[in-house]
Order: C-alpha cells, then structure tokens, then sequence
C-alpha cells in the first residue's frame, strides 16, 4: 500500500503494462498527433520538412509552458483565465523594464517574472483567502489587468530591444531553437514536481478531495497561493518567448493563449474538476493544437472561417478524447 | 397586512419573502447606489434620463438573466460576449431585408435558440464541461458574426431604434415582460427542474425530472436572451459590430455572482442576478458620469467584483471569530 506513482507501472505485470500504456491519455494523444502530421505531409507538400515541423514545436512551446501553469493549477482543482492577461503584461512590460546599467536584459526579463509571479500569487491569495470561486478571481484579474496595459502601453506596439529576449526568441544553440530548449527545461521541472515531489503530491489530493487535505494537515492555502504563482511564472515566461519570436509586443497579444492553454491540458487528459492528470499529456495537447492552428492557415481561409474551423476542430478534438462524465 | 388575507395568497408572498432572505443586503445597496446616482445627476429624475439609464441597464439585464440561468442549472457559459455579437450583426444584416423588423426579430430569436440549444446538446448529451464547450463555441459563434458581418455595418430602421432606445422608457417594459415570462416558466415541469438541476442533479434524475430536457432548454433560452441584448445593442447603435458584445461575458458572470447565484449551481434567483446587474449598471454609469478614465474603470470593475464575493466571507469569518 505504500507504492508511489513512480513506482507503481514497474511493479505490475508486463501484459497488463503494455494495454496501460496504450489506454493511457499521453499516448493516445501522441498517437494523434503523429496520425495529422503524417496524413498532413503525405496530403500537402512542405509539411512534414524538418524545417516546418520545428517550427510547429517552436510555437506549440509557447502553448506548453503556459499550459505547465495552467496543468498545476487545474489538477489542484482551480482554474487560470488571467494567462491571457498576463501573457500580454509580460510581452508588453519587458521593454519598459530597461535600465542603462543593465545592457545584457536579463534584469529586465528577472523582473517581469517576478511581477507575473507576484500577479499569480495576488490570485492564489484571493483564491485561498478570500474565498472568491477561480473563475471569478482570474477572470476578474484578466479585467484588472487590461486596466493596467492602457496604463503602461498606453495601447501602442513595442518593439523588443533587450538583448536576452532577442537571443531567446532567435537563438539556435545545437541547430535547436532556444524556445524548445526552454520548453524542454519547463517540461522535465513540471513532471518532476507533479510527480516525485509531496508538493506534487498535495495538488493531485487538493484537486481531488480538499477538505480531506486540508484534515491531513496540508497548508492548503499556501499550497493554492504557490500554484497560481507558478502559473504566474509560467504566463511571464510565455510572455517573454512570445516578444522574443514576434519581435514586438502589444495589447491582445496573449488572447489566443488563453484557450490554447486549457484546451492542451484537456485534451491531454487532465481533468478539468482537478485531481487527476499528468503534464506528459499536456506537451503532446500543445503540439496537436499549433498543429491544427497550422492546417487551418494552409487552408487560407477569411478571419470568420479561421475561427470558426479552430472552434469546431478543439471540440471535435475534446469530444474524441476528452470526454468524462460530471459528477 | 395583506400577507395573513386568504390562505393561499399568503404563502405565496411569504415563499417570495423567504427568497429575498438572503439579497436583502444587496436590495439595500442597490437602493443606495440608486439614491447616490440619483444625487450626482438630477437628470436621471426625468422621463428621458430615466429611459436613457434603462437602456444602459437592459442589455446587462438580459445577459445576467441568461448567465443565472445556466449557473442555477450548475453550468456556466463562456460564450456570452459572442452570441450577443452574433444578435447584433443578424439584426443590423435582416431588418433592412424584406422580411423587415419582425423577420429580423425572429431570425435573431432563432439563432439564439438554435446556438444555446447546441451548445446545451454538446455540454448536456456528449458530457463535456460546459466552460470548455463554451469557450470553444464563442470562437465558433464569433466567427459566424465575422462571416455575417466581417467590419461594423448593416443598419437598423430609424423608427425601431426610436422605438427602443428613445426617450420613453420601452426597455423597461420589455424587461417587466420577460420577468413576467421568466415566473411563468419557472411554473412548467422544465422550469421547475432547473433548480433540482444545480442542487441535486441524482436526486432529481431518480425522482424522474426531465434532467436533460431542462438543462438544455436553458442553454437554449440563455441564447436566446443573449441574442436578444445583442438585437438591443444594434438598435442603440443604430448598426451591427461583430465584436461589440465582448465584455458582456465577464460582466454577465461578474452580475450574476454580485447577485448571489452561486457557481455550483441551484444556489441563487434570478431577482438577485437582476439587481446585480441593476448594481454593476449603477456603478459603470457613475464612474463614466464622474469622468473617470478607462484603465481606473477597469481596476474598479475588478475591484468590486473581488470585493462583492470576498466580503460576506471575511464578514463571516470576522463575526465567528
């Protein structure tokens, strides 16, 4: 009875590990998203080149670490509207946080995360403290913080000088490109805390049952307040790779994230009533996502087409995979 | 006292008593607002600036009716902004046809009925979490506005714009109106299961409530109120804009939640989500009145809505304590 998870799949019987491994929602997900990529480059040329699929992987780790926030929080039972927000704040407010004895950026960059992070927390707090349901708190933050823009960007576009989150956006150390490598760092830390951590392991008991935690001695306060802050973090650090890549920054620029973000954590087969899930299946969500986000650009459709397609394909997508039954 | 009159009246008014119970804070400060806002501009004292303060109220009216409605049934609906959108456009694109207002009117109904509906099939039958569904369904019903109507345009009849949005107080009366549908229907089977719906979906389910039926008529109905704020909106405007309901979503939400229903659903009524809309109205008119700028209505939009649910908690926890 005292197995972990890590442990768990090495103590059962092969047979029985293997149809684990097929049932298992990380894989179907991986499974689909090699079935589009391979229907997708036999059926329109250019697809399936090196060149192209990295770029699908640049932009799906963007979506990743956003939804690495978005995978703590909803496994704790709650829920972030406020990533889009905070996207937007970071990609904005990084340009502004330049200061001449600071030539290289990186105090910039250190700063607004801890501004995202200090957002985050001001969220888990209301959360924990106050009371107020989730959604209301982000959603009422996301409000908030579209004062706060005007006030900052004043609703113009600001051009990205600082020269760390240039390299970020740019930069290919080992022909990789830096946001990948950043995503894959974002990866291994998430899986390592969800999975082989007791804070990991509060999350899944918090989203599952909280007045059972909160009886077995768990802080449970401080445990939401730090798990909308890392969702913070990970909404800055999206932020700061999306200036990066685009090269500039303005208002509206996080909204797509927003959906992306909880689509990929569903789709990957985390429970959006919390409790249950792995950040494994978030990372193919992502790809899956931008992938879809790419055939419908090819399909060069109007605005009106482009939205409705990438409506319809995330629901025709969660009812294939993410269905689960309420209550 | 007309309340001890006759047998039955009496527990009738003593049930809708009871149900003021707990909004009767909010009813007070409701009235306070009113009174301020009535002191800060005299003007609002006259017919015209009655009608003008009724019309800023109605269509948040309308959207907080339908939000209540979804979250009394343990739902929540995410596409709210879009489907108001939606009404817009197909108002501003119809009435001028041949079909004229009335065809306009009944497109925009069947749209939204046909929207909710959907949606409320997908949520209720396919069992996926109706946040989810309605967040994906805003991007699809915010396309189809874009299809119908890709940049501001399209026009409403000058005479049904006056109609609505002059200077008597129309709106009002169709408020009074749909209220008045909304009691009736709350006395049907399907009504009547909307409550059992949020409170006790199993219990329901046994004792034989058209569980499905009711929830999905709700979504169906949601849509439909929803498409109707945005037929108002582009009467106001006098045109169709295929992004004009966007803040509708949060501000739907941020009246229901002011007016007490509670997102488990069941919890709540539809008087309460009405006056906080009625508050939330108040509040963005006086501080646009006092000339306050956007980024401070914005904090202060988000401020109170915080404020409004934390509140009663820490109120509680202050008294326990």
């Amino acid at each position: 009875m005292s197995e972990t998870a890590s442990d768990r799949g090495a103590s059962a019987p092969a047979g029985r590990r293997v149809a684990g491994i097929l049932r298992s929602r990380p894989v179907l997900t991986l499974a689909m998203v090699a079935l589009v990529w391979i229907a997708a480059s036999l059926t329109s040329r250019g697809f399936g080149s090196y060149g192209h699929l990295r770029y699908l992987v640049e932009l799906a780790a963007v979506i990743g670490i956003v939804a690495a926030g978005q995978t703590f929080v909803m496994i704790a039972g709650g829920i972030d509207l406020s990533v889009g927000a905070v996207i937007t704040i970071s990609a904005v407010g990084v340009p502004l946080l330049s200061w001449p004895w600071d030539p290289g950026g990186t105090a910039g960059v250190a700063g607004i995360l801890v501004i995202s992070v200090a957002i985050g927390a001001v969220n888990g707090i209301g959360v924990a403290y106050l009371r107020v349901h989730p959604m209301i708190m982000t959603l009422a933050m996301a409000t908030l913080l579209q004062g706060a823009l005007i006030l900052v960007a004043g609703g113009s576009a600001v051009s990205v000088q600082s020269p760390a989150v240039v390299w970020l956006g740019n930069a290919r150390p080992f022909g990789v490109p830096a946001g990948i490598l950043l995503w894959l760092a974002v990866s291994a830390a998430t899986l390592w805390v969800l999975h082989a951590t007791r804070f990991g392991a509060r999350l899944f008991a918090l989203g599952a049952n909280p007045l059972a935690t909160l009886l077995s001695g768990v802080d449970v306060s401080a445990t939401i307040v730090t798990v909308y802050a890392m969702s913070g973090l990970t909404a800055g650090l999206a932020g700061v790779l999306v200036l990066g890549m685009n090269g500039q920054g303005y208002v509206g620029i996080g909204d797509p994230y927003l959906l992306t973000s909880i689509a990929a954590v569903v789709l990957g087969g985390t429970s959006i009533l919390g409790g249950a899930g792995t950040y494994a299946g978030t990372i193919p969500g992502a790809v899956m996502l931008v992938t879809i986000t790419g055939l419908i650009t090819v399909v060069n459709a109007s605005a009106g087409w482009r939205s409705i397609l990438f409506g319809s394909l995330i629901l025709g997508l969660l009812l294939l995979s993410g269905r689960e039954s309420r209550r | 006292m007309s309340i001890e009159a006759a047998g039955d009246r009496s527990l009738y008014w003593r049930v809708q008593l009871g149900r003021n119970h707990g909004a009767r804070g909010l009813f007070a400060v409701v009235v306070l607002f009113l009174l301020l806002y009535a002191y800060l501009f005299p003007g609002l004292l006259t017919v015209e600036g009655f009608s003008k303060f009724s019309q800023t109220w109605f269509p948040l009216a309308l959207t907080a009716m339908a939000q209540a409605l979804l979250m009394l049934t343990g739902g929540i609906s995410l596409a709210i902004g879009a489907t108001v959108s939606l009404g817009a456009v197909i108002a501003a694109v119809t009435m001028t046809q041949t079909f004229g207002v009335a065809g306009g009117i009944a497109a925009v109904l069947a749209t939204g009925l046909a929207v909710g509906a959907l949606s409320g099939f997908v949520v209720v039958r396919l069992r996926l979490p109706a946040i989810i569904v309605t967040l994906a369904s805003s991007f699809i019903i915010g396309g189809a506005a874009l299809l119908v109507l890709p940049r501001p345009g399209g026009a409403i009849p000058p005479w049904f714009s006056t109609l609505l949005a002059g200077d008597t107080p129309v709106a009002l009366g169709l408020l009074a109106l749909i209220v008045l549908a909304w009691k009736l229907y709350l006395a049907t089977p399907l009504g009547l299961t909307i409550y059992a719906a949020g409170e006790n979906p199993v219990g329901a389910f046994r004792s034989g409530a058209p569980l499905d039926a009711a929830r999905i008529s709700a979504f169906a109905i949601s849509g439909a109120l929803s498409t109707l704020a945005g037929l108002f909106i582009a009467a106001q405007t006098g045109s169709g804009d295929p992004v004009i309901g966007q803040a509708f979503t949060l501000n739907s939400i941020a009246a229901a939640v002011l007016g007490g229903v509670g997102f488990l659903g069941g919890q709540g009524s539809m008087r309460g989500a009405l006056a906080g809309s009625l508050l939330l109205a108040v509040m963005i008119n006086v501080m646009f009145f006092l000339g306050l700028p956007p980024v401070a209505q914005y904090i202060a939009q988000g401020l109170i809505i915080v404020g409004a649910v934390a509140l009663p908690h820490l109120a509680g926890r202050w008294r326990s304590a």
